[in-house]
Order: structure tokens, then C-alpha cells, then sequence
């Protein structure tokens, strides 16, 4: 069911099209990498490349367009492309996220809402079994980055997210910029969610920067946005490190998507992040917070 | 309380359409989530117009960006994406320029963005090993005509009645004088195209017609007597060599043979 590929520790990068001609030639040292498939799909001299690069580093296949919340269902065509590419790729991980992006044969390019319900819960635990059959493997499912909520919406996104593991056997990907982005956006307490995530479930953590902007409605006060176009903050790195402690040392991505700064950059944020993990793993730093 | 399938219609409609009629009594988030709702209907706008000047750069040259950017906000909310691969996104935006107002003024504008739009794609192609030329004296002769032949991924063939490959060289070595007018000219071209880089040939008309026809898959016969029929004169066995010297071939199929070479 899995890939037969080591499991990498540290901080690896998000592996994108502007760089991936340069890590094939000179082989930076990180690692391991992510890439997002449909960048891919549609790019044989990329794939190319991909391959190349998959004989140094372990690779994981982080989707952005298999839409688990879809009502229309999942895109069979496109989850069949995905599934050519993990199985030339054979990468260690394979996730995507909790939202839905496709309508009635249209496809919205955004990580869209969803209503937190035993409707919602009931398809994305159906969608996410469907895909993890497909790909035969194991489908890492990221907490969203939030602007908006449902009404209607009968429980919280903590036990939306443990009963999608319960029913499917999915693991989860945390998004430590998501959950901070999101509890500032709708009011709570990220380390609460944090704390909330079942530790056994969380196999990735990501780290994106995000871009404060004004809050319209609301004179004097930010909405953030998740843009990944920037470093990441330094709030998200104190949230990182109670993560790390929280749920061990596991792989952590650093994305930036768009704005994208030379590879040596991400590598920076990438020695960070393995630097704030150290210290979180540190037995004085576990002291502290068992006191 | 609506289902999540009508739920999903609505924020459909307020994403791509702007109508936010009955959704926001339904969301949460700060104290107007209409405002929240906009956040996802710009970043679908800005995604897709962004990936729309990238894929046509030439296009937002010979238009100005403000003229493209403007195009483009219109033709993504006509035309959302039909997959989530937006690297294929865009096809039909030469054709959606046909009919965008204050286009016609750049009669050459649809070829223009169209051959912008192949390029892109040849480009990302990769090259297979080409058919020696030496296999092609083991063809059964008998069989020769029946014999499709397979062309390399990153082959397109354009016809256009400008020549818009010439203006296309001007963009691309940047080398636009302050003023160039384009006469109307048919121009039939060859778009090769390999890991990244790509090259424009023109082609005659007949060699063009031979060879789209070979592309399109159709036998080696039945692309000769599609030539033949406006080209009487038409030389089938010089266009096969020259295909083959060419590297365009990557093998071929036979119906006797059922198989590859």
C-alpha cells in the first residue's frame, strides 16, 4: 500500500518548474522535494527532468486539483494522470487537500470552503477511499487555509478532520501556516488546534508565507492571505516549533508558489526550519514544556 | 437549510460570476463574509489571467499588457478551466480574441495568438530517437502506402494568411522597428519544438498538406492522394525521405505488421 522509498527527515522544498532545470543539473543538497502533478502533466520535458531528479531525492506528489469535496465527484480522468505519474515518480508521500475545486466539469482553481457536516463527511470519506484505492497508497490530507465558514456546519474542523481519519486511514498533512492563518482569520487559538490534531494521524507539516492585507469590513484590522509568496512569519515559526514537539520530527515543506526567489532562499528556510526543530527536540526544550 | 450540492452551485456562481445572491446568509467569517467570499472570486480571476499573459507574452506584446490583461479578465469568465491542469488552460483564447471588442483592428491577432499557443506546446515536448534511414530500406514496398507513420511529439502544423512567423521572429529577437506593417501573405508552417526550445520552417503548401495529413495519422497513401488531389505534380517518394532525413519519424505502424517498428 506503500512506497518502498525511505521517509525523509528535515525540511525539504517545494520543487517548482523555475527551478527544477537547476536542481537537475547541480544537485543542491536537501533532502527531499515536493512537486504539485499538474504541473507536470501537461510538461514532458519537465517530467523529464522530475525523473532525472527522483534518482537523488525522495519526491512527494502534493495534488492541488483532486477535489475530495467535490458533489460532482472526483475527476477520474485527471486522478488517472495523477496515478501515472505517482507510479513512474514512486514518491514517499502522496496528499492533497480539504476543500473542493471542481463543479459540474468546471475547474475554479482555488481551494474552495467546505460546510463541516456528516453531509461533507460522509462524501470526502468516500472521495478519499476512492482516491487512496486508485493510487493504492495512503493520501495525506491537509488542514485549509480559511477565510470563511459555514452556518450550517454541525462540528468543528478538528473533529471533521479525526473522523475523516477514522473512517478512511488517511494520515494528515499539517499545514502549520494554514492553522495560523486560519485562526486568525476566524478567531481562535492556533495552538489549541495544534494541540487538538491526533498526533499519531500528522505524517508532513508545510510552511508558506502568507500576505497580510487590510480587512475592508473591518477599519484597522488584517486578513491574512495564503499566498505562498514569501518567507514565512515569525509567529508561524514559534507555531512550527510547538508542532515539532507536538508530533515529533516529520518531514516539513517550505512552499512558496508564487513571487518564487532563487532555490538558495528556499534552501535558507528550509536550514531554518531543521534549525527551530532541532531546538524543539532539544530535551531542554521538552523540559520547558512539560513544565 | 441547503444541500451541499446547492451550497456548491451558489459559491460556484459567486466565484466565477460575482452573484453572491443567497450564499451569504450562510458563511461566517469576520464581519462581512461577502468580503471574505471576494478573496476566493479574485484569487480565480487573478490565477487564471496571470496564467493566461504567460502563456502569451507576444500576444500581450502586440496588444499591450492593459489590452490582453482586459481580454483575459473576460475570457476566464466565459471560459473557466475544463481541468485542473492549467498548463493546458488557454486553447481557445486565439479564438475568443476573434470576437473580443477592439480586436479587429489586428486582423492577423487570431494566427498571431494561435501559432504563440503551439509554440508553447511543441516547446515542452521531448524528442524521440528518429527512425534511421537505413530502416526504411527493410519497408515491405508492397505494404509501403498502408505504412502510417509516427511523428515526433513536438511537431504542429499551422496554415495562416499572414505571416505571422515573421512577426513572431521580430518579437522573439526583439528586433520590432518603430513601424511595421504586415501584408496578408499565406504562410504554411512547421512547428518543431524539443526541451524547451523551438524553431518555425515554412513549408509549400503541398509538402505542408502531406505532412499535416502524416501527423494526423493518416497512411502513407492516403496522405499522398490528399496531397496529389491540389498538387498533381507532388513528389510522395522526396516528401517520405525527407521526413525521415529530417527526423521528424519516430516509427510506424502497418496493418500487416499490427504492430510498431
Amino acid at each position: 500500500m506503500s512506497s518502498n522509498r525511505w521517509v525523509p527527515i528535515g525540511a525539504g522544498v517545494g520543487l517548482r518548474l523555475p527551478h527544477i532545470a537547476e536542481v537537475a543539473a547541480t544537485r543542491p543538497s536537501v533532502p527531499w522535494l515536493e512537486i504539485h502533478p499538474e504541473n507536470f502533466l501537461a510538461n514532458p520535458h519537465a517530467t523529464e527532468l522530475l525523473l532525472e531528479v527522483r534518482r537523488d531525492y525522495p519526491i512527494s506528489v502534493h495534488t492541488v486539483g483532486v477535489s475530495v469535496g467535490s458533489v460532482g465527484g472526483i475527476d477520474h480522468v485527471h486522478l488517472q494522470r495523477v496515478r501515472t505519474l505517482v507510479d513512474m515518480v514512486d514518491p514517499v508521500f502522496v496528499s492533497g487537500h480539504l476543500a473542493w475545486s471542481t463543479h459540474d466539469g468546471e475547474y475554479l482553481n482555488d481551494l474552495l470552503p467546505l460546510p463541516y457536516d456528516e453531509e461533507t463527511l460522509r462524501l470526502v470519506a468516500a472521495h478519499i477511499d476512492e482516491v487512496q484505492d486508485s493510487l493504492g497508497r495512503p493520501y495525506l490530507l491537509e488542514n485549509p487555509s480559511s477565510y470563511l465558514g459555514f452556518d450550517t456546519s454541525t462540528m468543528s474542523e478538528l473533529d471533521f478532520l479525526r473522523e475523516v481519519v477514522r473512517r478512511t486511514g488517511c494520515r494528515l498533512l499539517c499545514d502549520v501556516s494554514n492553522v495560523y492563518l486560519s485562526a486568525h482569520n476566524m478567531g481562535y487559538d492556533p495552538y489549541w488546534y495544534i494541540d487538538g490534531l491526533p498526533i499519531g494521524a500528522v505524517g508532513e507539516l508545510h510552511l508558506g508565507g502568507f500576505t497580510p492585507e487590510e480587512d475592508e469590513a473591518e477599519p484597522g484590522a488584517q486578513i491574512l492571505i495564503d499566498t505562498h509568496a514569501g518567507r514565512i512569519a515569525e509567529p508561524v515559526w514559534e507555531l512550527y516549533a510547538r508542532a515539532v514537539r507536538r508530533f515529533g520530527a516529520k518531514p516539513t515543506l517550505i512552499e512558496w508558489d508564487n513571487d518564487i526567489p532563487s532555490f538558495a532562499v528556499l534552501l535558507a528556510e528550509a536550514r531554518r526550519a531543521d534549525e527551530i526543530a532541532g531546538r524543539a527536540l532539544a530535551p531542554e526544550s521538552r523540559c520547558a514544556v512539560a513544565g | 437549510m441547503p444541500s451541499l450540492a446547492e451550497m456548491q452551485s451558489r459559491i460556484r456562481r459567486a466565484v466565477i460570476d460575482g452573484d453572491t445572491a443567497g450564499m451569504v446568509a450562510l458563511l461566517i467569517g469576520g464581519c462581512d463574509p461577502e468580503r471574505r467570499l471576494a478573496i476566493h472570486q479574485r484569487h480565480y480571476r487573478s490565477s487564471l489571467v496571470a496564467a493566461i499573459r504567460t502563456k502569451f507574452p507576444a500576444t500581450g506584446w502586440l496588444l499591450g499588457t492593459q489590452f490582453l490583461d482586459e481580454a483575459a479578465r473576460q475570457f476566464v469568465r466565459q471560459h473557466p478551466p475544463a481541468g485542473p491542469c492549467i498548463a493546458e488552460y488557454g486553447e481557445e483564447f486565439p479564438r475568443f480574441l476573434l470576437t473580443y471588442s477592439g480586436a479587429a483592428r489586428v486582423p492577423y491577432l487570431y494566427s498571431f495568438a494561435k501559432l504563440e499557443w503551439h509554440l508553447g506546446r511543441v516547446a515542452v515536448s521531448v524528442e524521440r530517437p528518429a527512425l534511421a534511414i537505413e530502416a526504411v530500406s527493410t519497408f515491405d514496398i508492397n505494404i509501403l502506402m498502408d505504412t502510417v507513420l509516427m511523428l515526433q511529439p513536438g511537431l504542429h502544423y499551422l496554415h495562416a494568411s499572414w505571416p505571422v512567423d515573421n512577426l513572431m521572429k521580430l518579437y522573439l529577437t526583439d528586433t520590432a522597428p518603430a513601424e511595421y506593417r504586415l501584408a496578408p501573405a499565406d504562410v504554411w508552417l512547421e512547428l518543431r519544438g524539443s526541451r524547451g526550445e523551438f524553431h518555425i520552417d515554412r513549408l509549400d503548401a503541398a509538402e505542408f498538406v502531406f505532412r499535416a495529413a502524416i501527423l494526423d495519422g493518416q497512411s502513407i497513401g492516403a496522405a499522398a492522394e490528399r496531397t496529389l488531389d491540389a498538387n498533381p505534380g507532388f513528389d510522395v517518394g522526396r516528401a517520405f525521405t525527407t521526413l525521415v532525413h529530417g527526423g521528424h519519424v519516430i516509427g510506424t505502424t502497418s496493418p500487416d505488421r499490427g504492430g510498431k517498428a
